[in-house]
C-alpha cells in the first residue's frame, strides 16, 4: 500500500514562517516552528485525535471560532495565533477547569516534577482559581489491577487510557462510567484490568491518576535518570528507557521507535526488570561440591569450567551448547569462538527444534524477500502463519492491529491454536498441531492453482475450501502481501526412515508461496518476517551460532548436531558436557524427559544464568551469574535485520560480571586467542566474520538502530540455496484415532523472569488445556475441570484445568510449554489422551 | 397567520394508517419524486428556502449537496431523539402522522443516493416508536420501502432505534456514536458527517419535522414554500408553547409571526392574565427574552437580532410568578446532568455554574458570584467540542445579564433567611448562649 508522501508547506505561527509536511496536526507542525501548543488528550499514537481537552486552541485566520490545534492539519498559508489574548483566555480558562476537580496533592504524587498538568498549569495557567465549592471525591487511591493503581480525583478524563484499551490495544476492557462531571475510568464490570499491554496508560496518563504500583514512591524526577536500551526478553527488542535511581532499575519506560516499537511496551518488559533484584538471583559463581552448588570466586568458578570444557577424549570433542533468549550477538560469537576453534565442536545451537541448511535459512532470510515491522501496517495483506503474536513477539499484534484499523490492512491467520487475532481476521484457518508443513504444501498448490490441494490439506487437517479461499484473497488482496511467520513451522528434524525433512519441506513451500506472490523480488513493503523462538534469534543466526551455518550463512564443511542430537548425544555418552548460555533446555526446550535423561547423563554442564531454575539448580556443575538485561552491553539484531545496541544501564549486584569477558576469558584459557578489551572489540570481530556486517559499529548503530539490508555491506549476503524445488508429500498429522492431537504453546507469561519479578507473578500462568467443548462433552469434561493429560501408556502426565474454547479446532488439546510446573513438554504427543482427574 | 400545511390532517382519525394517509393524497410525492433526478429534487429543496428544524437551522437543500456522489453505501438517518426540554412537535407528528416522515425520507434518500436509513427515536417515546415500526411495516408491505422501492429499481431500508435517553444523542454526531452501539459522545467535526457519518458513510441527518416538511413542499411547489413565511426564513413552523400560558400545545405557524401573537394569539395569554417574566423562544437552550421582546418577530433572522434563536420552536413561557433565580437552577442543573463529559470546559463548566446557582438560591453567595457565572459562562461559549455546554451558557448568562437585580435581590434575601433560619434553629435547640459557649470551648455540642 502506497505509503503517505506529504510535500512540505509553509505556514505563520506566531508571526515565524515554518516549513512542515502538509497534513501534520497543527499541534505537531508547531514545534517545527519552535512554538509549544499545550495539550493533554492529544497522543498520536492513539489514532485520530478527538479534541476532548480543549486545552490546545488556537487562532485560525478566516475561522471565527477558536480551533484544536491537536485536529487541524496545516495547510499552506495558513496563519496561526497561539499567543493573543482571545486564544490566552481560552487557555487559561481550560486549565482552570482541569484543576477545579483536581486534588493539587503534587507533593505526594509520583507524577510530580514530570506531570504535563504541573507543566502545562504552570505555562498557560492564570495561576489561581476562584472555584470555592467541595471538590469531586472518590475512593483513592485504588488497585484499577495488581500493576496499576488508580487515584480518580487527579484524572482529568483526557479519554487516552480508554482509547488506548478501545483503540490500540483493543481489549475493550476500559470504560468510562458515568457521564458529565460525574464521569470516571474503570474497567467495564469491575474486575482488574489484566491485560498483556496494560501497562502503557500509566505512562499515557498525563497526571498521577494511573501510577505504576511497582514504582509507587520509590523515586522523585529529580532523584532518577533515564538510560536508553534494548528488551531482550523476546524478538520484539523493543527500545526502553530504564529509570534508574542510586545504580538500581526502578522502572521501564517505551523509548519510541517507530520501526521496532511504535512506542508501546508489553507488561513483561516493563515489570521484569524486577527480577534483577530479587534474593532468588544468581550474583556469585556457584560450582557443585558434592552434590551442592556452593558459592565460590570467579577464579574457581573459570578453573572449574576450563577443566570441564578442555577435557579431550582423545578421538573427538565432547562438548555441545546451547543459545537462548537474550543471548547478545557478542556472548553468541565468543560462545561459538570456544567451541568451533578450542574444542572442535560444532554442535551448538541456538534454534528449539530442528535444524535448517544454511543456504535454506539465507533464502528466507534474503535482503529481496525480507519484511519490516512497519511494512506490516502498511501492507495490503498480511498472513500470520504458525505464530500467535501476542505470544511471541508481543508487540506486533499493537502493529497487527494498528495496520488493520487505520489503514485497513487485510488480516490472515493460519495457524493450529485460535489466535487472538481471529476477531479482527479476515480468514482464521487453522491446521492440526504440527502440520504446517502440509498446510504450506496445499497453500502453495491453492495459491499458484496447480497441484493437489485435498491431499495435503487433509494431511494438515484443514478445510481445503477455507484454504482456496485464502489463497484467493492472498492472490489478490495487491502487491503488497507480507508472511509473518513463527520459527515454528519450520521445526521438527528430518526423519531418515521416511527420507522426509519436514522443517525444509515447510520451508521450500514458504518459498515457493513467497515466489508466487511476488515477495522475493526486493520489492519494499512485501516480504517475509520471521519470528524466532529467542530474543536475539536472528543474531545468533547470522553469527553462526547454529550447527547448520557458520557466520554469514556459510555452509559449514560438516554439519553439527541440532538441539535435539545434542540431547541423544549426551544420552548416548557422545557428548559429556553441555555449554548453557541463558537457557535451561527443562524450561526452553520441548521434551522433558529427553533433557532430563541428557542433563543426567552430562559429566558436566557449565551454565550462565539469572535464576536456578529446575535444568540448572539439579544438574549444573558450574553456574556463572548473568547479568539482567539492564546490566548488558552488545548488540541484538531483529527480526527484520535491525543491529540494535544494548547499553548498560545499571550497575551488577554482587559480584556479577559482564558475561561476554567471562566467555573471552574462557576462550582464552581453552587456548583461543582474542585481543577484545571492549564489547566494541568483540562487534568488530563479528563484523569481519560476517560479510554483510562488514564495518558495523556501535556509534553506526547509535540509538534507533540500523538495517544491516539497507548498508552497502549488504551486497554481500549470500546466495540462498533452497535445495530442489519439487515439494515432498507432507506428512500426515497424527491421527487422533479416539485420543487428541497435543498442541503446545508459549505464552508471553511463561518465562523465569515472570515468576521472579514479584509484581508481575501473580500472572504466572497455571497449566489448562484448552480444548473444544464437544471434545471436551465426549469425554465428559467440563469447564474449569481438573484433567490429566497423558500419552496413556503409562508414562509422564500434565494436570491442567479444563478450558473449553468455542474456536478450537476439534481434535486437538492444548497445553502450554515453558511452565516452571506441569509443562506441556512432560508429555510428548502426538496424540494424547484427556481424562478428568479421578480424586 | 396560521397557516397549516404539516398540520394540515394532523387530527384525522386513523391519519396513522397506511390506508387514510394514502386517502389523502399520500405517497403521491414519492412516486413523483421518484420519476424525478435526484440533482433536480435537491434543487428543490434549495429553492424552497427549508432550513433544519432540529435547532441549528442549517439549509436542507445545501446540507444534502454535501453527499457525495457515486455508489456507496450511503446513509439517511432521521434524528427524533426530540429532547431539547420544552420541545414536542416531532412527537405530534410522529405519533398522528407516520407516514408523512417516511414519505419525507423516502424523497430524502433518494435525492441523496442513501440506501439504508434509520429514525433514532428517544427511548421515552415507546408509543411513537411502536407507531413507527408498525407505519414501516405497512410501508415494506406496500412496496414504499425495500429492496426495490415502488417498482423504480431504488434500494431503501428502514430502521427504528430507540435510544436509551440522553439529551447528548439528540446532537448529531452523539447520535450517530450510540447508533452504532457505542457510548453516545460527539464525535469531533470535521470530518462531517455529510462525508464520514454511520459506519464512516456519507449520511444525511435531518430531524423529524424537517424531514416530513419534504413532501409538503413538493405538494405545494418549492417557490410556493418560499414564498410563505419571511425571506431568508420561508415556509411554516410547528412551536410547541408551554409554560404558564392559557392553551400550550403545538401550533404550525408562518414564519415571522410576533411573539405576541403566538403566546397571546394562539396560546390565548397568561394563565391569571399575569405579565410575562420571560420566556425562551427556541427551547431551554436559547438565550432568554423578556416581555419587551414580544413583538420581535418569529423567524430566524429576526430572533437573532434581538440575541436569541429559534432553536427546535419550543416556546417556553415563564410570568412573573416565577423567579428567575429558579429558573436559572433548573437550566443548568439539567445541561449539568446531561453534560456527556467529553471535553472540559462543558464538564466542568456546567458542573460549576450548578453549584454556584445552588448556593445563590440557598443563600450562601454574594453578588461576585454573579460576576463568576457569567465569566464560566464565557469560558464555555466557543470552546467546547459541541453545542451542550454553550446551551447551558447562553440562557443562563443571558438570565444573569437581564435579571441581574433580581438575582442580587435573591441573594441578599435569601442569605438573611438562612441566617434567621439558622439561628432560629439553633435558639429553639440550645439557645444562643450554647452556641457562644461551643465556640469558645473550641468543641462542638452536638
Amino acid at each position: 500500500m502506497p505509503r503517505p508522501q506529504p510535500e512540505e508547506i509553509t505556514f505563520t505561527i506566531d508571526g515565524r514562517e515554518v516549513q512542515a509536511p502538509a497534513g501534520l496536526m497543527l499541534a505537531d507542525a508547531a514545534k517545527l516552528g519552535d512554538v509549544d501548543i499545550p495539550v493533554f488528550c492529544y497522543e498520536p499514537k492513539l489514532g485520530a485525535p478527538v479534541g476532548a481537552c480543549r486545552m490546545c486552541l488556537v487562532e485560525i485566520e478566516g475561522i471565527p471560532k477558536l480551533q484544536t490545534a491537536c485536529s487541524t492539519p496545516v495547510r499552506d498559508g495558513m496563519v496561526v495565533d497561539t499567543t493573543n489574548d482571545r486564544v490566552k483566555a481560552a487557555q487559561e480558562s481550560v486549565v482552570e477547569f482541569l484543576l477545579l476537580n483536581h486534588p493539587l496533592d503534587c507533593p505526594v504524587c509520583d507524577k510530580g516534577g514530570e506531570c504535563p498538568l504541573q507543566d502545562i498549569s504552570y505555562g498557560w495557567g492564570r495561576g489561581e482559581s476562584r472555584f470555592v465549592e467541595p471538590k469531586r471525591h472518590f475512593q483513592k487511591p485504588v488497585e484499577l489491577s495488581p500493576l496499576i493503581a488508580i487515584d480518580r480525583e487527579r484524572c482529568i478524563l483526557c479519554y487516552r487510557c480508554v482509547r488506548f484499551s478501545q483503540e490500540v490495544s483493543e481489549d475493550y476492557q476500559l470504560v468510562l462510567h458515568e457521564r458529565g462531571a460525574d464521569t470516571f475510568v474503570g474497567t467495564f464490570d469491575g474486575h482488574p484490568y489484566s491485560a498483556p499491554f496494560s501497562g502503557n496508560i500509566i505512562e499515557l496518563c498525563p497526571v498521577g491518576a494511573l501510577t505504576s504500583q511497582a514504582y509507587r514512591f520509590r523515586a522523585r524526577p529529580w532523584d532518577i535518570e533515564q538510560s536508553g536500551s534494548v528488551c531482550t526478553m523476546c524478538p520484539g527488542q523493543c527500545n526502553v528507557s530504564y529509570t534508574v535511581r542510586d545504580d538500581r532499575v526502578q522502572r521501564v519506560l517505551a523509548r519510541d521507535n517507530d520501526a521496532v516499537d511504535d512506542g508501546w511496551l508489553c507488561d513483561r518488559g516493563r515489570f521484569a526488570y524486577q527480577g534483577a533484584y530479587v534474593d532468588e538471583r544468581v550474583t556469585r559463581p556457584l560450582v557443585r561440591v558434592d552434590g551442592q552448588l556452593r558459592p565460590v570466586s570467579w577464579e574457581r568458578a573459570e578453573q572449574e569450567a576450563v577443566k570441564l570444557l578442555g577435557r579431550s577424549d582423545g578421538d573427538g570433542h565432547t562438548v555441545g551448547a546451547l543459545a537462548g533468549s537474550g543471548t547478545s550477538n557478542e556472548e553468541g560469537w565468543l560462545l561459538r569462538r570456544i567451541l568451533t576453534e578450542t574444542l572442535g565442536s560444532r554442535d551448538l545451537d541456538s534454534r528449539r527444534d530442528g535444524a535448517l541448511s544454511a543456504g535454506l535459512m539465507a533464502a528466507l532470510d534474503a535482503p529481496e524477500a525480507q519484511a519490516t515491522v512497519e511494512d506490516l501496517q502498511y501492507a495490503h495483506a498480511v498472513l500470520v502463519l504458525d505464530t500467535e503474536p501476542v505470544d511471541d513477539m508481543p508487540i506486533v499484534d499493537l502493529r497487527l492491529r494498528k495496520g488493520h484499523r487505520r489503514h485497513g490492512v487485510r488480516l490472515m491467520v493460519a495457524g493450529s491454536r485460535p489466535s487472538s487475532l481471529d476477531p479482527i481476521a479476515e480468514h482464521s484457518v487453522r491446521f492440526a498441531p504440527g502440520a504446517g508443513e502440509a498446510f504450506v504444501v496445499a497453500l502453495d498448490a491453492a495459491i499458484g492453482g496447480v497441484g493437489d490441494v485435498a491431499g495435503p490439506a487433509a494431511a494438515a487437517g484443514a478445510d481445503p475450501a477455507a484454504i482456496e479461499a485464502l489463497a484467493k484473497d492472498l492472490r489478490e488482496a495487491g502487491e503488497d502481501v507480507v508472511i509473518l511467520w513463527g520459527e515454528r513451522l519450520t521445526a521438527g528434524a528430518p526423519a531418515a526412515a521416511e527420507g522426509s525433512d519436514p522443517g525444509a519441506n515447510a520451508a521450500r513451500g514458504l518459498l515457493k508461496i513467497a515466489g508466487r506472490l511476488g515477495l522475493t523480488d526486493d520489492r519494499a513493503g512485501a516480504g517475509l518476517l520471521q519470528i524466532p523462538s529467542s530474543g536475539n534469534g536472528r543474531g545468533l543466526r547470522e553469527i553462526g551460532f547454529l550447527p547448520t551455518a557458520g557466520p554469514g550463512y556459510r555452509e559449514p564443511e560438516d554439519p553439527g548436531r541440532d538441539a535435539r542430537g545434542i540431547a541423544e548425544a549426551l544420552v548416548d555418552g557422545e557428548l559429556t558436557v553441555l555449554h548453557l548460555l541463558h537457557a535451561d533446555p527443562l524450561r526452553t526446550h520441548g521434551d522433558r524427559d529427553l533433557w532430563q535423561r541428557a542433563l543426567g547423563a552430562a559429566t558436566g554442564v557449565v551454565a550462565h544464568a539469572q535464576f536456578l531454575t529446575e535444568g540448572i539448580l539439579e544438574h549444573a556443575t558450574v553456574v556463572f551469574p548473568a547479568e539482567a538485561g539492564a546490566e548488558k552491553e552488545g548488540t541484538v539484531t531483529h527480526p527484520d535485520g535491525r543491529l540494535q545496541r544494548l547499553r548498560p544501564a545499571a550497575a551488577r549486584p554482587g559480584e556479577v560480571r559482564a558475561t561476554w569477558r567471562t566467555l573471552a576469558r574462557l576462550l582464552v584459557a581453552l587456548g583461543g586467542e582474542t585481543s577484545a578489551l571492549t564489547v566494541m572489540m568483540v562487534t568488530a570481530e563479528i563484523a569481519d566474520a560476517v560479510p554483510f556486517y562488514a564495518g558495523i559499529t556501535h556509534d553506526e548503530i547509535g540509538g534507533f538502530g540500523v538495517r544491516w539490508q539497507e548498508r552497502d555491506a549488504a551486497a554481500a549476503f549470500p546466495q540462498g540455496e533452497t535445495g530442489p524445488f519439487t515439494l515432498d508429500a507432507p506428512r500426515s498429522a497424527a491421527s487422533s484415532n479416539g485420543a487428541l492431537r497435543l498442541g503446545t504453546f508459549r505464552s508471553v507469561w511463561s518465562t523465569p523472569d515472570v515468576e521472579h519479578a514479584p509484581a508481575l507473578r501473580f500472572l504466572t500462568p497455571r497449566q489448562r488445556a484448552e480444548l473444544h467443548p464437544d471434545d471436551a462433552r465426549e469425554r465428559g469434561i467440563g469447564h474449569g475441570q481438573r484433567v490429566r493429560v497423558s500419552t496413556g501408556d503409562g508414562g509422564a502426565a500434565v494436570r491442567a484445568v479444563a478450558h473449553l474454547r468455542q474456536s478450537a479446532p476439534r481434535g486437538s488439546v492444548f497445553l502450554e510449554a515453558g511452565l516452571a510446573a506441569e509443562s506441556a513438554d512432560a508429555v510428548s504427543g502426538p496424540v494424547v489422551l484427556v481424562e478428568t482427574e479421578r480424586a | 397567520m396560521s397557516t397549516k400545511l404539516l398540520f394540515e390532517d394532523i387530527d384525522e382519525p386513523g391519519l396513522h394508517t397506511l390506508d387514510v394517509y394514502k386517502r389523502r393524497g399520500g405517497y403521491l410525492m414519492a412516486e413523483q419524486a421518484l420519476a424525478m433526478a435526484p440533482d433536480s429534487l435537491v434543487t428543490s429543496l434549495k429553492d424552497s428556502g427549508l432550513r433544519g428544524r432540529g435547532g441549528a437551522g442549517f439549509p436542507t437543500g445545501l446540507k444534502a449537496s454535501f453527499i457525495p456522489q457515486g455508489k456507496m453505501d450511503k446513509y439517511l438517518v432521521c434524528n427524533a431523539d426530540e429532547s431539547e426540554p420544552g420541545t414536542f412537535k416531532d412527537r405530534e407528528l410522529m405519533q398522528k402522522n407516520p407516514h408523512s416522515l417516511i414519505e419525507g425520507m423516502i424523497i430524502a434518500a433518494y435525492a441523496v443516493g442513501a440506501n439504508k436509513s434509520f429514525i433514532f427515536i428517544r427511548g421515552e417515546y415507546a408509543q411513537q416508536a411502536t407507531i413507527l415500526e408498525d407505519a414501516i411495516a405497512e410501508a415494506k408491505a406496500a412496496g414504499y420501502l425495500g429492496p426495490d422501492v415502488l417498482g423504480k429499481g431504488v434500494e431503501l431500508d428502514m430502521w427504528v432505534h430507540r435510544g436509551a435517553g440522553a439529551y447528548i444523542c439528540g446532537e448529531e454526531t452523539g447520535l450517530l456514536d450510540a447508533l452504532e452501539g457505542r457510548r453516545g459522545n460527539p464525535r469531533l467535526k470535521p470530518p462531517f458527517p455529510a462525508n464520514q457519518g454511520l459506519y464512516q458513510g456519507p449520511t444525511l441527518l435531518n430531524n423529524v419535522e424537517t424531514l416530513t416538511a419534504i413532501p409538503y413542499i413538493l405538494r405545494v411547489g418549492a417557490e410556493a414554500y418560499a414564498a410563505m413565511g419571511v425571506e431568508k426564513s420561508s415556509g411554516t413552523k410547528l412551536i410547541s408553547v408551554s409554560g404558564n400560558v392559557k392553551r400550550p400545545g403545538n401550533y404550525e405557524i408562518e414564519m415571522g409571526m410576533t411573539g405576541r401573537d403566538i403566546i397571546y394569539g394562539l396560546a390565548g395569554g397568561i394563565e391569571d392574565d399575569r405579565e410575562v417574566l420571560l420566556w425562551f423562544p427556541g427551547g431551554s437552550s436559547s438565550p432568554v427574552l423578556t416581555k419587551d421582546d414580544l413583538d420581535v418577530p418569529y423567524d430566524y433572522e429576526a430572533l437573532a437580532g434581538a440575541g436569541s434563536m429559534l432553536g427546535s420552536g419550543a416556546i417556553i413561557v415563564a410570568d412573573d410568578s416565577n423567579s428567575v433565580v429558579d429558573i436559572a437552577v433548573k437550566t443548568a442543573s439539567f445541561y449539568k446532568h446531561e453534560s456527556c463529559g467529553k471535553c472540559t470546559p462543558c464538564r466542568e463548566g456546567t458542573n460549576w455554574t450548578t453549584k454556584m446557582l445552588l448556593r445563590i438560591r440557598s443563600g450562601e453567595a454574594t453578588p461576585m458570584d454573579l460576576d463568576v457565572i457569567e465569566s464560566v459562562c464565557d469560558q464555555i461559549m466557543g470552546n467546547c467540542l459541541c453545542v451542550l455546554g454553550d446551551a447551558m451558557a447562553m440562557p443562563v448568562s443571558s438570565m444573569v445579564k437581564k435579571f441581574r437585580p433580581a438575582f442580587e435581590a435573591h441573594i441578599e434575601r435569601a442569605r438573611r433567611d438562612a441566617e434567621q433560619r439558622l439561628l432560629a434553629s439553633l435558639e429553639s435547640d440550645h439557645g444562643p448562649e450554647s452556641i457562644l459557649e461551643g465556640i469558645g470551648a473550641g468543641a462542638p455540642q452536638h
